[in-house]
């Protein structure tokens, strides 16, 4: 830093220690205790504060709607089975429909699996 | 603290008394921030107010009593910041800095008592750091008040900026830079005038 520079920021301490002093901050007015409260009481709420407020609504809606449903679910009394079957056996029987056609038109039945076709 | 933390938790929990406790404890220092920070003291007890007002509507947010200053520091802040900007878009206003070294002497003669030469000088410094600190953002203007006027330490402004220290001082560095920049443009802009008024002074 040359020594001109060095003034220079000295001298930007002396100002700002005179900004200080120049800033001296007024008396508060004798009515703003009952002006903070009214402007308290009329300010109207921000956008933020009310989507605050929504958000907070939805939340606890989802919530009290979660437990509702858990609890149905719990005391419901258990539907009855509507498959009886496992799921293998009903791809067998479909696959059993679907091949019935053809075995009757005198077609070969397609190899079973693992068993491989001579050429 | 100059409130202890039960005030500040009856306060949160909606106890108005409490909330003007922590505004008759905090009255004067926000006051003197404010001042500071946007260097207008006609307009001083309205952004103070609208600290306040940020305060009683944010304190059901606040983590715990433990960070109420920084928090509280946080909210005057962003009211000084806004009040900036707004101010920045208004129309500038007649400044003393304005008036001609001939037309100033003769209101000081008409100001007459020290009282008003001494607020006229006041005046003067503050449009002058006001000028200077328009090089920077209101962001940096505001942070540089807070650390070389309002003299607080680079801990606090921690707390309340939440950035790191060393991100801080970068950003101080830079700011005073440019206020030193624009201040010795400033001197070398009056010297030249001064040196071609003198040049125009009729010879006696």
């Amino acid at each position: 830093m040359t020594g001109e520079n060095r003034n220079l920021d000295q001298e930007l301490d002396r100002l700002l220690a005179a900004y200080r002093e120049a800033c001296e901050p007024p008396e508060p007015s004798a009515d703003f205790m009952p002006r903070l409260w009214a402007r308290i009481e009329a300010a109207p709420q921000g956008w933020a504060e009310r989507l605050w407020k929504w958000a907070n609504g939805l939340a606890a809606a989802a919530a009290a709607a979660s437990v509702l449903l858990v609890a149905l679910q719990m005391f419901s009394r258990p539907a009855p089975d509507f498959y009886s079957a496992t799921y293998v056996e009903t791809l067998l029987a479909q696959t059993d429909a679907e091949l019935a056609p053809a075995e009757l038109a005198g077609m070969p039945a397609p190899p079973a699996p693992g068993e491989h076709s001579e050429r | 603290m100059l409130v202890d933390n039960d005030i500040v938790e009856r306060a949160r929990a909606g106890d108005a008394q409490a909330f003007n406790e922590i505004v008759q404890a905090y009255r004067r220092r926000i006051f003197g921030t404010v001042s500071r920070l946007i260097g207008r003291p006609e307009d001083v007890e309205d952004v103070a107010q609208e600290v306040f007002i940020r305060l009683y509507y944010s304190l059901d947010q606040l983590r715990s009593p433990e960070v109420f200053e920084p928090w509280l520091y946080r909210l005057t802040v962003n009211a000084a910041l806004d009040y900036l900007r707004k101010r920045r878009k208004r129309k500038p206003e007649a400044r003393v800095a304005d008036l001609s070294e001939q037309q100033v002497m003769m209101a000081d003669a008409a100001a007459g008592t020290k009282f008003e030469i001494e607020a006229r000088e006041r005046a003067r410094v503050r449009e002058l750091v006001d000028t200077l600190l328009a090089g920077v953002s209101e962001q940096d203007r505001i942070l540089l008040t807070l650390k070389e006027v309002e003299g607080l330490s680079l801990k606090e402004l921690e707390q309340i900026y939440q950035v790191n220290e060393n991100a801080l001082k970068v950003r101080l560095f830079r700011a005073r830079q440019r206020v030193l920049k624009a201040w010795a443009a400033r001197r070398a802009e009056e010297a030249r005038k001064g040196t071609s008024d003198d040049r125009r002074e009729p010879k006696s």
